[in-house]
């Protein structure tokens, strides 16, 4: 399986290459080959060649530049995602899947149209969160974290359910976008680490049955998750 | 009257609070309350000196302090440790007179880098030392140019920068001024040509977004650098590291002056380099600067020696959250070529607000660690199991490793015949869980 891990020097903040190190050893551990192509603004990647997509976040100045690099893969995207191919977007990138980004200037930057929605930033204060989130598609819940100074606007279709942390915008209780296999969230990091069972799910889709997918390797990965989840609502009810 | 009342009211409450070990900036905060704009009103010394940055500025401010006072020169320092504007302004009137002049020769201010444009709307710093920007407390302060926006609104016209040539985002500060005091390090004979660190920072110009090319790395994005597109590069230096004996432990300043070093570490070297560039500004003599900082041994509590048995073992105090600072103490620890066991321990992720956040794990440079030198790795506290994950990507060995949730049980696996010398690599909220224990 060929995985691409996109602007992988330039919206890299806060660890989150290991991402795809977590779905390069999960695959490998199912007995399935995998290889990644790290790409970056001035390359052309093919992305209908690809199983799985990653993209971390960035600075708000990096994605302002990768966005203008982004803009070429507006169709080729559109694609991948309509046949169903994996895509998982963290921290700031998916927010340039919409209709347009106002940086704290008002300035605006046109976004790449995949769907209907708009980005506001602001530079007096990052929002800050540790998270707590429930999905439609799994029993465990996912913890992480939210690092951000933007509001997000009419996305309809959302990812996540907010038990703690933040929404796409203030006293929002939804988080995230998601489309088919396109999972956007603003949960910063190396989710597919900190989240072992979201893994597993992300892992199985991206193999689409044709494997067996080995969880057992995943010991200090799940006693690591069942600590921070503790620590979460311990803090959530304190509060 | 209302200067004299708040004035007194301050240093009172310092007084008090110092007796019962108080923290510093309760008296300021209130003084802050009664006369919103005290520290305009009091007459400040001929030179205003503030630090900031990611790392190294309690240490930096440390050793200017030291000089200065070695010197003969009155110093008033916040060596207590608050750095936004309550603490700075307890500093201030605890050293004032009642009638609202500061006695000492010298104010000399660690400011917090996000905060500093409230404590320098009413204090304009003659002098101010930016020592580097590095991903630091990201939970928090979200990235290194997040912060960088933060510090530049403080700076004022007529303040002169003192700034790291060798950080391009500091350098940033100066550009385009032409009366910036420059400080670096030439290349170094452990410089390397690449990024050594989990990322690079230094891929992308700061100013105009374009490749930029390093002709030598101290570390991570500290180096020597030049963009491709705009020409924005590495400005000369007029304070400068000529060159640096690690193994032997002693660095050059301008070719002249050698100074031994108490703490092998290039990091330690800069801010060395800070304090002599400072103290060279305000007049002392620089041989006698360069005797001051020989052999000097931090007091602020970061480095510790300690025994367990019969084994003898050094506390480094990194940062949570600062994986630069964890890459500097692990590279310290790899060095000792008499063989190390290694202990780290993550159990609370910050001593000051909540957060169990541990992406910072994966920008750190564990895998350095895969050498000859380090024996054991003990990995220790409520994260443990995180430590584990992060430690099962780095290729060192599982035999090597020890997991125990329990700090005391970590003490007790160390407390046996081995003969490796032992490092423990933690941060200060997590330091006296493991001090205690001796
Ligand atoms: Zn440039």
């Amino acid at each position: 399986m060929k995985f691409l891990h996109l602007y992988y020097d330039i919206m890299n903040l806060y660890g989150e290459y290991a991402n795809i190190c977590a779905m390069e050893r999960i695959l490998t551990k199912s007995g399935i080959e995998c290889q990644t192509d790290r790409l970056s603004i001035g390359d052309n990647a093919k992305l209908s060649e690809y199983d799985f997509i990653y993209v971390g976040s960035g600075t708000e100045k990096n994605q302002k530049v990768v966005l203008e690099d982004f803009r070429k893969y507006a169709v080729t995207l559109k694609a991948y995602i309509d046949r169903g191919g994996v895509i998982l977007m963290t921290g700031n990138s998916f927010e340039m899947l919409g209709d347009k980004i106002t940086d704290a200037n008002g300035t605006e930057f046109e976004g790449i149209g995949i769907t209907d929605f708009s980005v506001k930033e602001q530079n007096k204060k990052r929002t800050t969160s540790d998270a707590i989130f429930k999905a439609d598609f799994t029993d465990r819940k996912l913890v992480g974290f939210i690092n951000k100074c933007s509001e997000i606007y009419g996305i309809d279709t959302t990812l996540f359910d907010v038990l703690m942390g933040l929404g796409n915008k203030t006293d929002d209780d939804r988080e995230g976008l998601r489309i088919n296999n396109l999972f956007g969230t603003h949960l910063t990091g190396p989710i597919l680490i900190k989240n072992p069972y979201f893994l597993e799910y992300i892992a199985n889709l991206v193999v689409g049955g044709k494997a067996k997918i080995n969880t057992k390797y995943l010991g200090f990965e799940k006693s690591g998750y069942e600590v921070t989840l503790s620590e979460l609502i311990r803090r959530k009810s304190a509060t | 009257m209302k200067l004299f009342l708040t004035i007194l009211i301050c240093k009172l409450l310092h007084f008090f609070g110092k007796l019962i070990g108080k923290g510093s900036s309760l008296p300021g905060k209130i003084a802050l309350k009664l006369c919103p704009d005290i520290l305009k009103r009091v007459k400040l010394p001929e030179y205003i000196i503030a630090v900031t940055g990611s790392n190294g500025k309690t240490s930096t401010v440390e050793m200017i302090a030291h000089i200065l006072t070695e010197n003969g020169k009155s110093v008033a320092w916040n060596k207590e440790g608050s750095n936004q504007i309550e603490g700075v302004t307890t500093l201030v009137l605890a050293n004032s007179t009642l009638t609202g002049k500061v006695k000492s020769d010298i104010l000399l201010i660690e400011s917090d880098e996000r905060f500093a444009r409230y404590t320098f709307k009413y204090i304009t710093p003659t002098h101010y030392v930016i020592t580097n920007l590095y991903r630091d407390q990201l939970t928090r302060n979200g990235h290194p140019e997040w912060v960088a926006d933060a510090i530049k609104v403080s700076i004022k016209n007529n303040t002169r920068l003192i700034l790291n040539a060798d950080d391009p985002l500091v350098s940033l500060f100066g550009d385009g001024k032409d009366d910036v005091i420059w400080f670096g390090a030439d290349k170094l004979e452990s410089d390397t040509n690449y990024c050594e660190g989990k990322y690079d920072d230094g891929v992308y110009c700061p100013k105009c977004k374009k490749f930029m090319r390093y002709s030598s790395r101290h570390y991570a994005h500290i180096g020597h650098y030049k963009c491709t597109s705009c020409g924005y590069e590495r400005h000369d230096t007029e304070y400068t590291v000529t060159s640096v004996d690690l193994d032997r432990g002693f660095a050059v300043i301008n070719g002249k002056y050698n100074i031994s070093l108490a703490l092998k570490s290039l990091y330690n070297i800069y801010n060395i380099l800070a304090a002599f560039t400072v103290a060279s500004i305000v007049g002392i003599d620089e041989n006698k600067i360069a005797e001051n900082m020989s052999n000097y041994v931090m007091k602020n509590g970061r480095v510790v020696n300690f025994a367990i048995g019969n084994r003898k073992g050094t506390l480094l105090t990194a940062k949570h959250e600062n994986s630069i600072s964890y890459d500097q103490s692990i590279r310290l620890a790899c060095s000792d070529k008499g063989g190390c066991d290694v202990m780290f321990i993550v159990d609370a992720v910050s001593r000051k607000y909540f957060t169990s956040d541990v992406s910072w794990l994966w920008d750190i440079n564990f895998d350095m660690l895969n050498c000859e030198n380090v024996h054991k790795i003990i990995l220790a506290g409520k994260y443990c199991n995180d430590l584990a994950v992060r430690f099962s990507y780095t290729g060192i060995n599982a035999d090597k490793i020890k997991i125990f949730e329990d700090i005391r049980k970590a003490y007790d696996f160390l407390n046996c015949d081995r003969d490796e010398y032992i490092y423990t690599i933690t941060c200060f909220s997590d330091k006296n869980k493991f001090l205690n224990l001796l």
